[in-house]
């Protein structure tokens, strides 16, 4: 859906120093962070409270005022109005004038959008479906619990049908049902062509839905790329094979390690340019290989111990 | 533009009418003005001017209770509770949010002192027997000083909490009607010009004693108001785009 052939975000040399009045020191809260994003793809910010993921969406958004940077949204330059037209923001934990009605404060939003006058209303009875919210187009906000706030939050970020979506947080405050909607929600978006920048402390939800990720810590970027490379980071693979009751072939024993034997299935991990080799031993030797995959770290662990290499502290605003 | 401040302003409008202190000032205003004819000065012959004069005074009570609760808080609860960032998200500029915000209260406030004037000539009528017209001129004036005072309180609110807002409002009030006081001496009258005074809206003497103001002077005063708005919106705009959300 984008116009211009580039990434469809783009950040460049983000840099954010809060310089106090008075007194403290000042502080960089993030530090020459470059994120690119393919058009059409899901792209996962992660990083520890204090990483600069809000900071830096807040710039994108024009919403925190970059030190150094470049900013860019289907081309244009994000920090001006102009830039953000056909942007949907959902921030975390979203916040809605309370005596609006679900539908008035939808309406809002499509009128500041520009979305034209006889649209809105069919919009507004698509995306409350959408979101699990019909027949709550009547009730006030004030009677709405964080979980339906938070879906009307998605909601208004996709009224004007924008083709980036940038989430904070979109699953925060759900219920498991709500987590599995917004994630199917965000896969849909893909489906259609939409960019989608999505932040998120929930690991789980990121390696589901994200083709690449940006993890931030203490402001800096740590690392970046596709997920699967990320994670395979050993290079190995995972081979499950039944019918080996005489134990490993020896061809198969001196390539193999981290070798399990339970209820007659071996599981063994090899170096990945030797399996097509360990493959055909199996066979030979009258086994069934039952899976081969890659070795991945769980992103949990991968998190984790990239984080322990970058230690410098930071406060995530 | 207008698109996008419009719908705020009417936002601003529908949140306002929700609040207690509308209606709260609107009652107070409304049985006051009723009192009104009791006032012991009543014997004097000169009931219609005094009428004119404390219903005028009234008005301007009741709008700057108002403006004051209406903007302080307006921009910085907008902040504290993220509602903004929804906003400016859709490509809204913050001078749009401004402009659009100021709007929304300087519409509550037209409306309502355009209903305690009515409430003032449908006592003036069934007392006097005279709807006072002129009344409505003196509305106006209090509703343009009003639109001046929420414009600055609105700048200040950019950057500042509600008490600082109200203070500095109530400050710019008294100096805005402070000139002759402040500047009566020979050695100051060359910064008379630079003066920053609200006394072109004071028009309760010639609303008082029913000779009203031409329409000349409702159009000065109608630049005044312009070019005090303008400034203080400018500032606001200013000081808002450098703040980090």
């Amino acid at each position: 859906m984008s116009e211009s052939n580039g990434p469809a975000i783009l950040i460049r040399g983000a840099h954010k120093r809060y310089k106090p009045i008075v007194g403290a020191p000042q502080r960089d809260a993030v530090r020459g962070v470059d994120i690119s994003v393919a058009p059409g793809t899901i792209h996962g910010l992660l990083g520890p409270n204090g990483a600069g993921k809000t900071t830096t969406i807040k710039m994108l958004l024009g919403l925190v005022r970059p030190t150094a940077g470049e900013f860019r949204i289907l081309g244009e330059d994000s920090t001006r109005p102009e830039g953000r037209r056909r942007v949907g923001f959902m921030p975390e934990q979203p916040y809605f004038p309370q005596h609006l009605r679900a539908a008035q404060a939808l309406r809002l939003y499509a009128q500041l959008a520009g979305v034209p006058r006889d649209e809105i209303g069919p919009r507004t009875t698509a995306l409350m479906e959408r979101v699990g919210l019909q027949g709550r187009e009547k009730t006030t906000l004030d009677a709405f619990s964080r979980g339906m706030l938070q879906r009307l939050g998605i909601a208004q970020a996709l009224i004007n049908q924008p083709e980036v979506v940038v989430l904070d947080e979109p699953a925060s405050g759900l219920d498991p049902v709500g987590q599995r909607d917004v994630r199917n929600l965000m896969l849909e978006l893909r489906e259609s062509g939409v960019t989608v920048l999505l932040s998120s402390h929930q690991l789980s939800e990121v390696e589901a839905v994200c083709d690449d990720v940006t993890i931030m810590n203490a402001g800096l970027v740590a690392a970046e790329g596709d997920l699967d490379a990320l994670l395979n980071v050993e290079g190995r693979t995972s081979i499950r094979v039944r019918g080996l009751e005489g134990g490993l072939p020896a061809r198969v024993a001196e390539l193999a390690s981290e070798v399990a034997v339970t209820g007659g299935v071996s599981v063994f991990s090899v170096a990945d340019e030797t399996v097509r080799a360990v493959i055909d031993a199996v066979d030979d030797a009258g086994g069934r290989v039952v899976s081969v995959t890659p070795v991945r770290d769980s992103l949990e662990d991968y998190f984790a111990r990239l984080l322990a290499t970058t230690a410098e502290g930071g406060e995530d605003r | 533009m207008m698109s996008r401040i419009w719908p705020i302003a009417l936002a601003v409008v529908t949140d306002s009418l929700r609040r207690k202190v509308v209606y709260v000032v609107l009652v107070f205003a409304a049985v006051l003005a009723m009192a009104i004819p009791s006032l012991p000065s009543y014997g004097l012959g000169i009931e219609d001017a005094v009428y004119r004069e404390v219903a005028l005074a009234l008005s301007f009570v009741a709008a700057l209770v108002l403006t004051l609760s209406l903007s302080a808080n307006r921009v910085p609860s907008e902040v504290e509770r993220r509602t903004v960032y929804n906003v400016l998200a859709k490509g809204v500029s913050r001078a749009e949010y401004l402009v659009g915000s100021w709007l929304g209260i300087l519409i509550v406030t037209g409306g309502a002192i355009a209903a305690f004037t009515g409430v003032q000539q449908l006592i003036a009528l069934a007392r006097y027997g005279d709807p006072m017209w002129q009344l409505w001129q003196g509305a106006l004036a209090v509703w343009l000083e009003m639109g001046v005072l929420s414009a600055f309180a609105v700048a200040v609110s950019s950057v500042a909490g509600p008490v600082v807002v109200v203070t500095a409002a109530l400050a710019v009030l008294f100096v805005g009607h402070s000139r002759s006081t402040l500047l009566g001496g020979e050695g100051a009258l060359a910064l008379k010009p630079f003066y920053p005074s609200l006394d072109a809206f004071n028009i309760v003497n010639p609303v008082a004693h029913g000779t009203g103001v031409p329409p000349l002077y409702l159009l000065s005063m109608l630049v005044v108001f312009v070019g005090f708005v303008a400034i203080a919106l400018a500032v606001a705009v200013w000081l808002f785009g450098r703040r980090d959300l």
